[in-house]
């Protein structure tokens, strides 16, 4: 391990980072001003929890709070404190990234001659949204969501809404208050009827929920930087022209490279050429459900198995979709 | 959240320490935008976001100081020993970021990476031959792939010494669309007079552009009359 390459290593690192605070920045604000407008999330429970309607709007919500992967994580977390229906959640968790005014126009800028690649990005982006909200539906959300998140979203919920089971103590959730992960925030609801957070408030859960996301953004980036210094991307890029092995290359590149979602079509044009076009949607479709820099993040949301459920199921899926656009095209 | 009998001391107020986690943040990213590193880190465009991100975040932290010693229950909140353990981790890693700043191999990172192999049919402003930088001139050479159209144009283009495997080094730049994570390299071949300089070396180059053939059929390559080290520049990423 020479001198040069761990330079280059702590370059990359610092790259990935200081690029992704900013997103990581936008997503906690627009998250506390949904708790700010929105407090107790009424209008987040009235979103469909139809299996498939439910993924539907809430990938649509994408146009209105537009924010790449990592500032994604903040607001589909509100989301699901809030009280919104899980599929709803999760279908804005996936396709957001991709549904969204600004990579859209990126997309096109960088592919101007390809009009199939501007409507198969989009329309990839709502059928693996759907298909994991699907697949992660099998799971309990006990099961699925991570402990403190979970409380914090029972308390938005109607008593009608949960279990005899989780109650507990007369108060929903009266265990939690301050000792989740990123402190009490939704606890208006408790009572019933929902009240305006006060600034302070809105203050200190926003500071600990950038700080404790910060903190995961650090060890994604640290893991995509390592690894993509020591593996070599050319490595990826030598099965090019096969169709299934270039879609499984390109889902591998995906995963390490861990660029925003605003700019990996302009990263993509750059080997585009090279690769199948199977391989070149299977890029932009996989990097913003997952990739090396989010796992950290997914996790404050999602339990390890649904992690796995997750990183398993876009993958298929992805590749499904990469092969029927290599049948197609090619 | 019940506000506890009592004022923690200082440094335990749960609000004071966000408050210093968020300012460290926030000198991570200010330090960033003012010393330069940006260039070598990040396109352009990303720069006025990071500075405008690192000041809000700035703002942020003064309202949690604020916050910490003036309001009765933000004050009376004891940070927990995970919030502890956030502190040092953050103030290390902000530090190390801020006192280590990246230095880069770009030979390095660039035999690692394909080549950027955007295709540019048409180009609707062409420089003369020795205005071009080292990119204008390998996109010229995607649209006008003829090397006998340049042979004897004048080049005066700068880079750095990529090694290349079985030839000899070109002189190189990485191009990079968001960060340096996604920096693809360009580079042209040079006829070096002499030994090749070492890799990484940052070179300005006069010359002639002229034909060879090889295995690979007829390429142009870069004839240098003058070649001078150079440190490497401010802005040493292209978009």
């Amino acid at each position: 391990m020479s001198p040069a390459r761990l330079a280059t290593a702590w370059a990359l690192f610092q790259g990935l980072l200081i690029e992704a605070l900013p997103f990581l920045l936008i997503g906690v604000l627009i998250s506390a001003a949904a708790r700010w407008c929105a407090p107790g999330g009424q209008w987040l429970r009235r979103l469909p929890s139809h299996p498939v309607l439910g993924p539907l709007s809430g990938a649509a919500l994408g146009f209105a709070l537009p924010a790449c992967e990592c500032g994604n994580v903040p607001v589909a977390r509100q989301l699901l404190v809030g009280g919104a229906p899980l599929g709803a959640a999760l279908g804005f968790l996936f396709a957001a990234p991709v549904l969204n005014p600004i990579v859209l126009a990126s997309t096109w800028a960088a592919f101007p001659n390809q009009p199939w690649l501007l409507l198969a990005r989009p329309l990839g982006a709502v059928l693996v949204a759907v298909g994991l909200a699907l697949l992660l539906r099998l799971v309990p959300e006990a099961e699925l969501l991570q402990g403190d998140l979970l409380a914090e979203r029972r308390l938005a919920l109607p008593l009608s809404e949960v279990s005899l089971l989780e109650r507990r103590g007369g108060v929903l959730g009266g265990g939690v208050l301050g000792g989740g992960v990123l402190g009490g925030g939704a606890l208006t609801a408790a009572t019933g009827t929902p009240r305006r957070p006060s600034l302070a408030e809105l203050f200190r859960h926003g500071g600990q929920e950038f700080l404790n996301l910060a903190l995961l953004l650090v060890l994604g980036c640290l893991l995509a930087a390592l690894v993509q210094t020591f593996v070599p991307r050319t490595w990826l890029l030598t099965v090019g022209g096969a169709p299934t092995l270039s879609i499984l290359a390109l889902m591998l590149l995906a995963m390490v490279v861990s660029v925003c979602s605003s700019v990996d079509a302009f990263l993509a044009l750059s080997f585009a050429a090279q690769v199948t076009p199977g391989a070149l949607l299977a890029f932009l479709l996989l990097g913003p459900v997952i990739d090396l820099k989010l796992v950290g993040l997914l996790g404050l949301l999602l339990r390890p198995r649904g992690l796995l459920l997750t990183i398993a199921g876009a993958s298929l899926l992805v590749l499904l979709i990469g092969q029927w656009i290599n049948l197609w095209r090619l | 959240m019940k506000p506890t009998p009592g004022r923690p001391p200082l440094p335990q107020r749960a609000a004071l320490q966000r408050g210093l986690l968020l300012a460290l943040w926030a000198l991570v990213l200010l330090r960033s935008s003012a010393d330069g590193r940006l260039d070598l880190l990040l396109r352009a465009a990303f720069h006025p976001l990071v500075a405008l991100a690192g000041l809000l975040l700035l703002a942020l932290a003064l309202v949690q100081l604020r916050l910490g010693l003036v309001d009765a229950a933000a004050a009376a909140e004891r940070a927990s020993r995970r919030q502890g353990l956030v502190l040092l981790v953050t103030a290390a890693l902000s530090l190390a970021v801020i006192v280590l700043p990246p230095a880069p191999s770009f030979a390095d990172l660039a035999a690692q990476r394909p080549g950027d192999d955007t295709a540019q049919e048409d180009l609707s402003f062409v420089l003369p031959p020795a205005q071009r930088s080292l990119t204008d001139w390998v996109r010229l050479l995607r649209s006008q792939p003829d090397p006998d159209l340049f042979a004897g144009d004048p080049v005066r283009i700068s880079g750095f010494v990529l090694p290349m495997a079985g030839e000899p080094p070109q002189i190189a730049r990485l191009l990079v669309r968001c960060c340096l994570a996604d920096a693809a390299p360009v580079g042209l071949p040079v006829r070096w007079p002499g030994p090749p300089p070492p890799p990484d070396q940052w070179l300005r180059l006069e010359g002639r552009m002229a034909v060879t053939s090889s295995a690979d059929g007829r390429q142009l390559v870069v004839l240098p009359s003058r070649i001078e080290r150079i440190a490497r520049p401010a802005r040493p990423l292209e978009p």
